[in-house]
């Protein structure tokens, strides 16, 4: 019968295996799981010390373990997950869009770099919390100003990355297209496109994964809803355990979230290079 | 040096026609100077000159790569456009590294220029299945470029030049990144598509043996910029056998021919490397 688990491979992609007895395993895979096995005690033990040295400020891995298991079979839980996951979702999307056309953009034309590079540069140095700060001033603490400083402070980010991306593409690819004809939509979608994927999925999932920490930032500073507002309502309980617990299943779905969108995604677009 | 001999040439004497040519990349130093050329239609002409004298730059030109500076290019009585996208001659080109996109198929690459060149839908898979057969790679249609061997992968860079049925096929240096064994199959394979397809043929060298086995005529450019200095009429019957002493004893005496000229004469000793 045997132990089967969901699998996360390390270009994010999901698959259940059935689980390898240890003694089974052998070679590189065996020092990976003995190096995380290890990591983990290490990094537990070092939570538990933290607990006994604060005199309980600290929460220990049993209060947070069993505050974990309250909130995983709380309605609320899930219903402001979903509030914040809809706000990331128009975040991300919205700051991928704008960041990878500009970015692209930026790569095909020099006046278009001449003029955005300094902007783009000056954006990237600016502390998000300003960001945020400007827009709560600006727009009040509506939900849309929250989304709009996380769009302004990503983009400058995913512009970056693809950037560099298409700077560094084939020339030679170029001039094939031209010697051939190739239409400039052709030759954005079928040359410019592929070559630049690697760096568009680094631009996405740089952009995912910062899109929800400074969301959930933005929803403690100024929302009343989300679970960014949730840990920071259990912060001010002063319930640190819950406010562990409620970061923790947040992380999972976001992983799982990533791996079953992103590792797919990866795999399709990367997939000639194997 | 301009030596008579037998000529496949009956069809338009300036199908290529190339008059007062000048290129320069950067506006200063010339690449192309001053350089006149005519082509017959279904001829074979091979350009040979020294590394770095503006060989490729001319068949950049001729397929509007790059824009020239002065001169006149036209290809069957039409000028040849440059850039995207617009309508002009079609051109085929093999390039020295095979150029093809390796995120697609090989069926996928020719079908990608074949649209670009207008062909309809229904007669692409037609085109496609017809020039991989006659390169004798069939067995590649599915197959992604990077899973292909650099003789290959050169095969089908020149059945995607053949596909669009150019007006002009240019080659440049196409085997000279192949190993001598390949590079010599594939040398006979050309000779005996261009006398099947009586398509009109410019094949850029340095390879003063390559040129007399493929060409009718060899135009001899200058060391740079490039001019042609010297047009040479092979007399050899076809098939070749690139062993011929006829083809040995032609080279040795383009070679003495060329040694001044290309800087490696006795007038030219003490310079070499200034």
């Amino acid at each position: 019968m045997g132990l089967w688990a969901v699998v996360c491979g390390d270009r994010g992609h999901v698959t259940v295996e059935r689980l390898t007895p240890l003694r089974q395993i052998t070679g590189e895979r065996r020092q990976r799981i003995q190096a995380f096995v290890v990591a983990s005690l290490l990094a537990l033990a070092v939570w538990q010390m933290m607990t006994f040295i604060s005199g309980g400020w600290v929460p220990s891995l049993w209060r947070i373990f069993k505050a974990l298991g309250a909130d995983a079979t709380t309605a609320n839980t899930y219903a402001e997950m979903w509030i914040t996951l809809r706000r990331i979702f128009i975040t991300f999307a919205a700051a991928t869009a704008i960041g990878v056309g500009l970015g692209v953009a930026m790569g095909l034309s020099r006046r278009v770099t001449v003029f955005f590079r300094p902007i783009v540069v000056m954006a990237l140095a600016v502390p998000d919390i300003v960001y945020i700060i400007v827009a709560i001033l600006v727009l009040g603490t509506d939900e849309s100003s929250g989304l709009i400083a996380m769009v302004l402070a990503l983009v400058p980010f995913v512009v970056n990355i693809v950037i560099g991306g298409v700077g560094a593409r084939d020339p030679g690819l170029d001039e094939m297209s031209s010697v051939y004809r190739l239409q400039r939509l052709r030759y954005l979608v079928d040359v410019v496109a592929w070559q630049v994927s690697p760096a568009l999925m680094a631009a996405t999932r740089t952009c995912f994964a910062f899109s929800w920490k400074l969301i959930v930032l933005v929803e403690a500073l100024s929302q009343p809803r989300g679970i960014g507002a949730q840990i920071y309502y259990s912060f001010r309980l002063l319930r640190p355990d819950h406010m562990i617990a409620q970061a923790i299943l947040f992380i999972m779905v976001l992983r799982l979230i990533e791996a079953i969108t992103f590792g797919p995604l990866e795999r399709k677009l990367l997939g000639w290079m194997q | 040096m301009a030596r008579k001999g037998r000529s496949s040439v009956s069809a338009a004497a300036d199908y290529i026609r190339i008059a007062g040519l000048h290129v320069s990349y950067d506006g200063v130093t010339p690449a192309v100077s001053d350089l006149d050329m005519t082509v017959a239609e279904g001829d074979f002409v091979a350009v040979l000159g020294p590394s770095g004298c503006g060989k490729s730059t001319l068949l950049h030109a001729i397929s509007g790569v790059v824009k020239p500076q002065a001169g006149l290019i036209e290809v069957a009585g039409q000028p040849v456009g440059t850039g995207r996208g617009e309508h002009s001659v079609p051109i085929g080109y093999v390039f020295q590294d095979h150029r093809l996109l390796p995120w697609r198929t090989v069926a996928q690459n020719l079908a990608i220029v074949l649209r670009a060149s207008g062909v309809s839908d229904d007669e692409i898979d037609g085109r496609i299945d017809r020039y991989l057969d006659m390169l004798h790679i069939s067995d590649f249609r599915d197959t992604w470029p990077l899973r292909l061997s650099g003789g290959q992968r050169q095969r089908v860079s020149i059945a995607r030049a053949l596909a669009v049925q150019p007006a002009v096929v240019l080659m440049d240096e196409p085997f000279s990144t192949l190993d001598e064994v390949t590079a010599r199959i594939m040398r006979q394979q050309l000779a005996e598509l261009w006398q099947e397809s009586g398509q009109t043929l410019v094949f850029v060298t340095h390879s003063i043996r390559e040129a007399l086995f493929l060409a009718n005529r060899i135009f001899i450019l200058t060391r740079g910029p490039a001019r042609v200095f010297d047009v040479v009429q092979v007399s050899v019957a076809r098939p070749r056998r690139y062993e011929d002493p006829a083809l040995t004893e032609l080279e040795a005496q383009i070679v003495e021919h060329v040694m001044d000229q290309w800087g490696y004469g006795p007038s030219s000793a003490g310079t070499e490397g200034t």
